[in-house]
């Protein structure tokens, strides 16, 4: 590790029950990269993104994202510099798109006004009104992209990267990723379709270890 | 002689047991209530050990939470498993003993009505335990929950025993020297069965977790590996 | 943003999906209030009998059916909510507090609607009730916090709807023995200042305890 990595994980393995959901997975994620991840269904891909997002610990290993080690109480302080889009949507169903993008401008100490202009963003200004139980899983996706928009991430990370995204929110995707990228950052990116992921590089998930994908 | 030196701690207990029984059963009867009484060698010293298991339980979640040793997290909940047993044969010895005396099963003494309730806490911090897979989530939420009991168990105490004394005097009584050194004998006693209990739980919960590493061995899969290549071809054109 | 601020955002949330859900305020409250309505019909309906009873009554059934707003479906996240709110850098105390104060919000409204019920059916006696003022507001609170604490142990286990109330039930006498003894000692013209510290010093007891826990808790229910 040289400290200016923004992800890195050394020999993590991780335990659930009888399975091993990862064994020695190595990973270094510089800054100004955008990586894709890779590997069959079940490998254990969500899993990885949530140890990466310091929301899971790993049972054995070390490692370090932010410059925060994780397992310590030092990952609180940086964790405001992470958005995960996950494969469930994290928005409450109860609550209106728009409801649901100014909660995160609230919660995050921002003014609510940030939240409609980036739900504007997205497409969805017009879609404020409705309730998140009421929405396609397409404006879900794409009012949680909106939340990348408001944080502005240093870390992101996106599960199911293109699921359930038409043409116009797939690049939207890229262009969300690419000034994340920009800015430098770090971007990490799950898929089953290796060609749209437009990628510096890829790692697959294989037997719970990273492999470089050439 | 191994089998002195290796069982040493249970021959001593069983002795112990022995002289108190004896003792508990010989004393001369109490002059009011007369033989019945004779349960309070049980009635007290499991109440003891019902509140004894219970701080050894709260040390044994304080200390996970500290150090994150399974070690202490098997000691929490050995010791919670032999408390609920005494908790329960304290209550019930005590309704045995009230029905002759007081002509009713339950009476509406503080002593008592906390009993109770650690029972139903126990129990609680036992289901919670049964309820979660995954060890040291599970030592994490019962050492949370057993540290909060425990601060809880004082001010329910405190609670009772302040309604009560508004509403009638307290009604303890100091008790002849010779009964009060038969009752001390018979906590002696139930320790002693108690700290062999909780060895021997300790030792089987250590096996249980060395089978599971054993079972965790052979069985063991990666994640995905359950899932193959559907053998379901796909037939686009037919 | 200040810890504070933290607090009152999250509360704002649990009580805005609250709103939606309604839960509390149209399910819960009249379910309790149905109950006051059968239990004279079971143990008589003789008016002195009632007003001796009533407040007795109305305790039990705001600390039992109060677990209905304790386990309501606005006060429970998925694991895709609670990473966004870790992610979004709620402090875990934060998150405590603000889940708690809209747990004991939810349980003062249903307190203060089962209220007017109690004194149309029951007539109990309601000497010094401005100390309900105090009194209610200190047993909400406590609840609130024995509630977020003991549905942080029991989150995403599938039986949760019944091991939170068994959790809960036996570490809530001293409540139940404050709010009970304070009212009869209104009705007594004895003083109620011991029994109003007592629900004090649950209270604050819970609040550092849950404090305290909020981290490691944080850390177990990934």
């Amino acid at each position: 590790m040289n400290g200016h990595e923004i992800v890195y994980l050394d020999d993590v393995g991780l335990r659930l029950g009888n399975t091993i959901i990862l064994r020695e997975a190595k990973l270094s994620l510089g800054p100004g990269e955008k990586v894709g991840l890779l590997g069959p269904n079940g490998s254990g891909k969500t899993t990885l993104l949530r140890i990466i997002a310091t929301l899971l610990q790993p049972t054995s290993g070390s490692g370090a994202v932010l410059g925060a080690e994780i397992g310590t109480q030092d990952v609180y302080e940086i964790r405001n510099r992470i958005v995960m889009v996950g494969h469930l949507p994290g928005l409450w169903p109860e609550l209106t798109l728009g409801e649901n993008t100014e909660l995160v401008a609230r919660l995050s100490g921002r003014s609510p006004e940030v939240a409609a202009d980036a739900l504007a963003q997205v497409g969805l200004a017009r879609a404020s009104e409705r309730r998140a139980d009421q929405s396609s899983k397409g404006m879900l996706r794409r009012a949680e992209l909106a939340r990348a928009l408001i944080l502005e991430p240093t870390l992101l990370l996106l599960d199911e990267a293109h699921a359930g995204l038409d043409a116009e929110a797939i690049g939207m995707v890229d262009t969300i990723a690419n000034r994340v990228v920009a800015g430098g950052g770090a971007v990490m990116l799950v898929s089953h379709e290796p060609d749209r992921l437009n990628v510096h590089r890829s790692v697959q998930l294989v037997d719970g270890t990273l492999e470089m994908v050439s | 002689m191994t089998i002195v030196r290796n069982r040493w701690l249970e021959i001593v207990t069983v002795a112990i047991i022995g002289v108190s029984l004896f003792r508990s059963m010989t004393v001369v009867a109490d002059v009011t209530q007369g033989d019945v009484q004779r349960i309070m060698y049980v009635h007290v010293p499991s109440a003891w050990l019902a509140f004894l298991a219970f701080m050894v339980t709260m040390v044994g979640s304080a200390a996970w939470l500290r150090t994150k040793d399974q070690r202490w997290d098997r000691l929490a909940a050995s010791s919670a498993e032999i408390g609920v047993v005494f908790t329960g044969l304290a209550i019930v010895a005590g309704m045995i003993w009230a029905k002759p005396v007081w002509g009713q099963f339950w009476t509406w003494e503080p002593r008592l009505v906390t009993t109770a309730l650690l029972f139903f806490i126990y129990l609680g911090y036992l289901a919670l335990r049964r309820a979660v897979i995954d060890p040291v989530q599970r030592a994490r939420r019962a050492a949370i929950m057993g540290i909060v009991a425990a601060v809880q168990i004082p001010i329910v105490y405190y609670s009772v025993n302040w309604w009560r004394s508004l509403h009638q005097p307290s009604s303890a009584r100091s008790i002849d020297t010779p009964l009060r050194i038969t009752l001390l004998l018979g906590v002696v006693a139930f320790t002693f069965a108690y700290a062999v209990l909780l060895r021997r739980r300790l030792e089987l919960a250590r096996l249980e977790e060395e089978l599971d590493a054993k079972r965790f061995e052979q069985s063991q899969s990666v994640a995905g590996a359950d899932i193959t290549a559907p053998s379901l071809a796909s037939h686009p054109h037919d | 943003m200040t810890f504070w601020r933290q607090v009152y955002e999250v509360a704002r949330k649990d009580l805005l999906v609250e709103s939606r859900t309604a839960e509390v305020a149209l399910m819960t409250a009249p379910f309790g209030a149905a109950a006051l309505i059968l239990i004279p019909l079971a143990i008589g309906t003789d008016a002195p009998l009632l007003s001796q009873l009533g407040p007795g009554l109305y305790w039990i059934v705001v600390l039992l059916f109060g677990m209905l707003v304790i386990l309501r479906k606005s006060a429970v996240d998925g694991q895709a909510q609670r990473d966004l709110v870790r992610l979004l850098g709620i402090e875990p105390a934060a998150a405590f507090a603000g889940a708690t104060a809209a747990t004991s919000a939810l349980v003062l409204f249903f307190e203060v609607a089962l209220g007017p019920i109690l004194i149309a059916l029951y007539n109990p006696e309601l000497r010094g009730w401005p100390w309900l003022f105090v009194i209610l507001p200190l047993v909400a609170i406590g609840m609130g916090l024995l509630g977020t604490i003991a549905s942080g142990v029991t989150t995403s286990i599938g039986t949760r709807t019944s091991l939170t109330p068994l959790l809960i039930v036996p570490l809530s006498l001293p409540l139940l023995m404050g709010a009970t003894q304070a009212l009869e000692g209104l009705r007594l013209g004895r003083g109620i200042v011991p029994w109003l510290i007592l629900l004090f010093a649950v209270d604050l007891a819970l609040a550092v305890s849950g404090v305290l826990a909020a981290r490691p808790l944080e850390e177990a229910v990934t």
